[in-house]
This record gives structure tokens, sequence and C-alpha cells, in this order.
């Protein structure tokens, strides 16, 4: 379907994005479709483009949400378009966080709050657990023969300087990436 | 003056937050345990964090900051951490067609990144105390994000209050 460029405004913009991060709970796997289809039924933005950004917005550190609706924001509205995704992804869960941060510092101490709590941090070794294992499976995969072998190789390498040296961490992830880049050219012409 | 430390170490974890929230987690530990926060209630934190609105690494950095210095503190973290990422963005848009990277090289090599950065949090992360029942929910947990569809937001949720309601029941019942 063709869509008819129809710009928003940077306020409505704002408007958006605030109530998607307002309500949406998940990480931005979830986040990242939904914004997707609100930009399509308003008419701003066909799907196709949409994940063109999203697949630029990968590149970049911090969180999806951020820099997909960012680049959105600035591909739309330009500068304000930028400024009105940022606050709209920042500035929702920020008040939510204090309020909530707020609640416990007031409750936290009560026996029930308590539990509550070490249930809940209780679950967070399973969750990362699980991410890992969602995303090993599709490294795996996704790489065949020699280049699976290989990215097993840089995987278990660079975890081990990771959990090795915790101060470093900033340094090794930057080495290691570029590293990494490096490698991916290398290798895969001779495939 | 300990404002300035907390900027400056969620401006750094900003640089190298890829991998999208739980690669992250383990690099924020790291840096803020136990020096501003203990084990214990950064594991609680991060669940907490979870399972409200917005991006788990700038919901960890507000709650770190909110915990240390307070309301002012808590703002600061959270803009230090997406200060860099912005920063590349508007770079990047600005250089448009002058810095040109391979995308596909960069994904591949983004993604063997995060995963590593993923097992580093899942080895600071590992289950902390021998409990039974924290355990079982632990593991029922990694049962639910890798083999179902389940959103993992009910695993946290489910085991809260269960530990809450119930938790000292079933210990008594399993204890004799």
């Amino acid at each position: 379907m063709e869509i008819k460029p129809n710009p928003p405004t940077p306020w409505k913009l704002f408007g958006v994005f605030a109530s998607i991060t307002t309500i949406t709970l998940g990480g931005g796997y979830v986040i990242v479709p939904i914004i997707g289809n609100h930009l399509e039924k308003r008419h701003w933005m066909g799907e196709e483009e949409y994940y063109d950004i999203f697949a630029r917005a990968q590149v970049y550190p911090g969180p999806m949400a951020l820099s997909t609706s960012m680049l959105v924001g600035i591909r739309l509205c330009g500068f304000w378009g930028a400024v009105a995704a940022i606050c709209g992804v920042i500035l929702p869960p920020l008040l939510v966080i204090i309020l909530v941060s707020q609640l416990l510092t007031t409750y936290g101490s009560l026996p029930v709050i308590k539990r509550f709590l070490e249930g809940a941090g209780s679950v967070v070794p399973g969750i990362v657990a699980a991410m890992v294992w969602k995303n090993g499976k599709r490294l795996v995969k996704d790489s065949v023969g020699r280049s699976r072998l290989i990215r097993l190789i840089e995987l278990a390498v660079l975890t081990m300087l990771l959990v090795l040296f915790p101060s470093y961490s900033l340094p090794i992830l930057l080495v290691g990436i570029a590293t990494l880049y490096l490698l991916e050219g290398l290798w895969k012409p001779s495939k | 003056m300990e404002t300035i430390e907390v900027v400056w170490t969620f401006f750094k974890i900003g640089i190298i937050s890829f991998g999208g929230g739980w690669s992250i987690v383990g690099i924020i530990k790291n840096a803020v345990v136990p020096l501003w926060i203990d084990e214990t209630d950064f594991r609680s934190l991060i669940a907490v964090a979870q399972s409200t609105p917005g991006p788990i690494a700038l919901n960890t950095a507000t709650m770190v900051g909110w915990y240390h210095g307070g309301f002012i503190t808590a703002i600061l973290a959270t803009l230090s951490v997406v200060a860099f990422p912005i920063l590349m963005i508007t770079l990047t848009t600005i250089l448009a067609n002058r810095v040109v990277l391979n995308q596909r090289n960069l994904n591949a090599a983004l993604r063997t990144g995060s995963l590593a950065m993923m097992l580093m949090t899942l080895w600071v992360l590992r289950p902390a105390s021998a409990d039974p029942l924290l355990l079982f929910f632990a593991i029922a947990t990694f049962y639910i994000g890798a083999f179902t569809k389940i959103n993992s937001l009910w695993a946290i949720i489910g085991a809260s209050f269960i530990n809450a309601l119930l938790g000292p029941t079933i210990r008594s019942l399993w204890h004799g």
C-alpha cells in the first residue's frame, strides 16, 4: 500500500511516542513493532521505510526504542522531531520510576514488600538465561560451517575477557567490537 | 562530587550499551554494586525496572540515581546514560554519507558482542541464594522465557506475589 506523506507536528509526534512508552511493558523488541503500527495507521510512515530505519537504529548504542524513535523523529520533523522523540521515550518512564522508587523507599522495609522484591529479584537469572538461550540459538542457526566456529570462538574469547576484567568493560568492548567488525570483513568474501 | 561520579559512570555505560536491554545490565552491575547499592537491592531493582514502562538500561539508571542521591541525581543519571547514543545519532545524521560502514558486518559484530555481554550479565547475576523456592522461580522463568511465548513479565509478577504471600508457608512445609 502506498502511504501518502502526511507529516505530523513535533507535538503530535511527542504525544504518540509518550503514550506508547507509557503503556508498553517489555523491552525494545516489544515496543518497536508497536511504534511501526502507529506510524502506519496515522499515515506518517510506511512499514518498509520504518523497518529500514529500525535496521539502521540497531547499530547505535542505547535503548532500541530510543534510537529508532529518534531516527523516525528526524526523518519526519527534523530537529524538533528528534527532540520530541527523545522526550517522549525518556520522560514517562522517568516519572513512573521516580514514583515507584518513592513508594519502595516508603514501604520497602515491610516484610511482605521485602518478600515481594526478593521474589521479583529471584527471576532475574532466569530472564537473562532465556535471553542468552534465544540469542545464542539465533547466532548458531544463522551462521554455517567455518563462520559458525569462528563466531563461537569470538564469543567465548570476548565473554572470558568481560568476565575476567570487569573494570575494563569499556575498552574491551570498544576494541572487541571493532575487531569483530574487521574480522567479519576478512573472512566473509573467502567463504 | 559523588553526583559527578554517577554521571560519568552512566555516560561511560551509555557508550557501550549495545544489544537492547539485558546485555548492558551486567556492566551496570559491575559499575554500581557494591559501591552505590548492594547486591540484593540491585536484583530487585532491575526486576522492578523490567516490570515498569521504559527501556531497562534507562530505568536502572534512574533507580540507581534515585537510591544514591535523590531526584536530581536520578534525572542526571538517566540523561547521562542516553547522552552518548543521542550524540552518535545526531553526529551521523549531520555527517550523513561521509561515514561509510558495512552495515551487515557491523550488525554481525554487534550481535556477537551483545551476546558476549549477555553471557557476562548471566555470570554476574547467577543465582545468589541457595533457597529452593527462589531457585525454582529462576528455573521456571528460564523455561517460560526460552520455550514458551509467555511474556517474562508474568514470571516476575508471579514470583513476587507467590513469595510475598505464600513464601513463609511454602518454606515451612519444605522444612518439615
